[in-house]
């Protein structure tokens, strides 16, 4: 056979890989997006915690501040007196201190008293009024939801001042009074109609259907809780929602040397370091040993520190009232094992085991109980469904009443202020749908938690980016200081620690455009695109499906889809 | 990242590297930051299977494929003809494996680099023959399991950047997939000296090592913050500089991620951790 000749080609390659489909290969393709951030959905206001400390990051402070007014009208107040889930939920708690979250509101916040700065006007106007009955915390922030809106919005209050528990319940060293005008004098121009003195009871309520075509009810628990064994009648007796109310309008009752507070919660603590600061020897005597008071740690540790005497794990057995003083026979308990669990209901009730042999006695020329409080709802029970002393809601805010929404201390044993504007804020969103006709029959918005899979975790965090800064807190004013007066106890953030602690944020789910994974894809398969909310697509001819770019991901803002053919 | 990556587009997208490949994600910052006036010589390793199955070609420059004792002494010829020829502007780049580098090319690039030969030597380091199916070379580290150790290697990692140090070249750096800025840039950094540059780059390989696809960036990490494999460079053989080193992490975060290291004993974790804090405070002798 001849030898045929050969043909060799000077060049080899005659194209591209490119034409080639990897993509092919794989069986799941990442998706950019964007995903909730655990303090957002901790928060009860859901506020866009990662968006406005963004903007706070690069310094835009005042867009910052309306992004986080957009959930909360007031970050001032909640910046200083919200118990901060968010920074329970924070990511970064896991790694080296949660977030700030709390401190960097409050230097929004009072930024914006300083500067000035207004709500936005709503876009548009609508002719429907709604009534919002209470100017606390649960009425003023669905008052604010409603007006943005559009609506014309009429708060009932039965105070001569709005607040609330803002006003009369928390003390002025938490919440300085310039503060609390402040917010609430922005928010009431954004124009809606105020009549104070104008309690309301349940039989008004015909006639505000009449006048308006929705209405919210948030009056509070004004009803202190009171023990069997303290006599009903006898002046050197009150409970701390009086006291404290009396505090806060500044008419200071005269309270004698020794001051016993009864409760182990926030409210006793704010009722014994006000006394503290009228000059009076305090102790608490909380059912609850040290380790489980209701109170917060930290407020706690501050009365500990104004020289307030805790007594932990006792309850009061019975009382002798003289002319002498009081006198209390205490004895030691135990609730181990007695606890009930959160949410149980009725939530609060305790079956102390009394421990013999641990009697003692307290003289005291001044008790102030601070058991709890009860929401006042004598007649509503005729107009809806009244259960276990809260009015009967839905997730959505709606009582059983068509037109009729409540929200704050009325419906929840949660007392916080937080939640009672997060409850205002929801059920304005379900009367903007109610008055917009898209109601839903039952259930409605906001009945279900988010998809645990939508919540960016700890181990989605890719901590290689964030290299490891100290938490800073609020400072605390000396405790000499904070003894003499009324005046605020902590110290906000400077300018340069917010930025500090604005910079720890990992941004859980929110994309920052710092392209990794456009630059860890061996296969440049991630597309940088502006045209895109997400910043990216992916090239499905080519992507291998590796998860690189998820892995690489700073923040979680990247997640692989399983994909099936 | 530190260093702004500036790429052109000369590696392209269907190549036939496996999913997440870090070998494939180094080529791309070695050939995109040297751009397309490059001549790019490749001995048999995967980088040939990544560079194209014929006819088609996965870099939009000139592919030599050599033998595999062969990559200096082609890229020796390459760099000496475009002289010849008045072209002082093309770049000649060496890419090979660890097996066609620290074993069978050893010769040759150890010649060129006695010669000072004007061209650039990238060794994609997965520390064993991965292409053929994970046999051990003497890039291989100690206790690490491949096809032909199966009880683990039983001698140490060769310093091979050490070794191309003692030849006092104009530049040898090492570099890993895990900082792609960090890698990006000592590319740039080299593109612009004259005479044998050599970049020994640590590319996990997954399969090989026993890795998630998504993990190789991250392994790549592990290995500078235990010390196992610090990024340094060094000029003329003499000026050390440290980019990226020991944070103190312990090694057993680095083998635990691992396969091919899932056999140690507890001892032998101890001995790899001295073994990587002896390796780590010489390098820290010689900065400075």
């Amino acid at each position: 056979m001849a030898e045929a000749s050969k043909v060799v080609p000077s060049i080899w390659t005659t194209g591209w890989t490119d034409i080639l489909n990897t993509g092919t290969w794989r069986s799941a393709i990442p998706v950019h997006q964007k995903r909730l951030a655990p303090c957002h959905v901790a928060c009860p206001l859901n506020s866009e915690i990662p968006t406005w400390i963004k903007l706070a990051r690069e310094q835009s402070y005042q867009e910052a501040w309306l992004a986080l007014v957009a959930d909360n009208p007031f970050p001032a107040i909640t910046g200083r007196i919200c118990h901060h889930p968010c920074e329970g939920g924070c990511n970064r708690g896991e790694y080296d201190g949660a977030v700030a979250v709390n401190a960097l509101e409050q230097y929004l916040g009072d930024l914006a008293l300083r500067e000035g700065w207004s709500l936005p006007q709503p876009a548009s106007e609508l002719e429907q009024r709604v009534a919002v009955i209470g100017g606390g915390p649960a009425g003023l922030s669905c008052a604010y939801q409603l007006r943005r809106r559009g609506y014309q919005v009429t708060l009932l209050e039965a105070r001569s001042k709005l607040g609330g528990v803002l006003r009369e319940g928390i003390p002025q060293y938490r919440l300085p009074r310039e503060i609390l005008e402040g917010e609430i004098k922005r928010l009431l121009a954004l124009g809606m109609e105020v009549r104070t003195n104008h309690p309301i009871e349940a039989k008004d309520l015909d006639s505000l259907e009449k006048e308006f075509f929705a209405v919210f009810l948030a009056v509070g628990a004004q009803r202190a809780k009171t023990l069997p064994q303290f006599p009903a009648v006898d002046a050197r007796i009150t409970d701390a929602l009086h006291f404290l109310a009396k505090v806060s309008q500044g008419t200071v009752p005269s309270l004698g040397r020794q001051v016993v507070v009864i409760g182990g919660g926030s409210v006793a603590m704010d009722a014994a370091a006000s006394a503290r600061r009228l000059g009076s020897q305090v102790k608490v005597l909380a059912l609850e040993d040290r380790e489980s008071l209701p109170a917060r740690a930290d407020e706690l540790a501050e009365a500990l520190e104004e020289g307030v005497e805790v007594i932990a794990g006792v309850m009061v057995q019975s009382v002798v009232s003289s002319d002498e003083g009081i006198r209390l026979n205490c004895i030691g308990v135990s609730l181990a094992g007695t606890v009930p669990a959160a949410g149980t209901v009725p939530a609060g009730v305790l079956e102390p085991i009394l421990l013999p042999g641990t009697e003692f006695i307290v003289l005291t020329g001044q008790v102030i109980l601070a058991i709890g409080q009860e929401a006042e709802l004598s007649g509503w029970d005729s107009v809806f469904t009244v259960g276990q002393s809260l009015v009967k809601v839905e997730a959505n805010g709606a009582t059983d009443r068509p037109g009729v929404f409540a929200g704050g201390d009325v419906t929840t044993m949660e007392r916080y202020v937080s939640t009672a504007m997060g409850q205002g804020k929801k059920a304005a969103l379900s009367m903007g749908e109610f008055l917009r006709g898209e109601f839903p029959a039952t259930g409605g918005s906001g009945a279900e938690g988010p998809d645990p899979g939508a919540v960016v975790s700890y181990q989605e965090i890719n901590t290689f980016y964030f290299p490891p800064t100290s938490r800073e807190n609020k400072g605390n004013v000396a405790v000499e200081q904070r003894l003499r007066d009324f005046r605020e106890i902590k110290i906000g953030f400077t300018s340069q620690q917010a930025l500090t602690q604005a910079e720890r944020c990992f941004s859980c789910g929110h994309c920052m455009e710092c392209d990794n994974c456009f630059y860890f894809c061996p296969d440049m398969a991630v597309v940088k695109d502006a045209s895109l909310p997400e910043h990216y697509h992916i090239l499905d001819q080519y992507c291998k499906g590796c998860g690189s770019c998820v892995e690489e991901c700073p923040r979680g803002a990247v997640v692989l889809k399983e994909e099936t053919r | 990242m530190g260093y702004q990556i500036k790429e052109e587009k000369v590696f392209n997208s269907g190549h036939a590297a496996c999913p997440g490949c870090s070998e494939a994600l180094a080529i791309r910052y070695v050939v995109n930051t040297l751009g397309p006036d490059t001549i790019g010589v490749v001995p048999p390793s995967c980088i040939a299977i990544i560079s194209g199955p014929q006819p088609l070609s996965s870099m939009r420059m000139p592919v030599y494929q050599t033998t595999l004792e062969s990559s200096a002494a082609s890229a020796t010829g390459i760099a000496r003809a475009l002289k010849a020829k008045g072209n002082d502007h093309t770049k000649v780049v060496v890419m090979a494996g660890d097996g066609g580098t620290y074993d069978i090319g050893f010769q040759s690039l150890s010649s060129a680099a006695e010669r000072n030969e004007d061209f650039i030597y990238v060794c994609l380091d997965n520390e064993g023959y991965m292409n053929t199916g994970a046999q051990k070379s003497s890039s291989t580290p100690h206790l690490a399991y491949t096809a032909s150790t199966p009880a683990g290697k039983l001698t140490p990692k060769k310093n091979l950047a050490e070794i191309m140090v003692a030849h006092r070249i104009p530049y040898v750096a090492t570099a890993t997939t895990g900082y792609p800025d960090d890698l990006a840039r000592k590319v740039a950094k080299a593109k612009e000296m004259k005479g044998l540059r050599f970049i020994l780059v640590l590319a996990p390989c997954l399969d090989g090592w026993g890795l998630a696809d998504n993990a190789g960036p991250k392994v790549s990490r592990l290995a500078v913050e235990t010390g196992v494999f610090p990024l340094y460079e060094v000029e003329n053989g003499e000026r050390y500089t440290l980019n990226y080193g020991s944070k103190g992490t312990p090694v057993v975060q680095y083998l635990s991620l691992q396969k091919r290291y899932r056999h140690l004993s507890q001892a032998q974790v101890e001995e790899l951790q001295a073994e990587a804090n002896l390796n780590w405070q010489r390098l820290q002798g010689k900065l400075s």
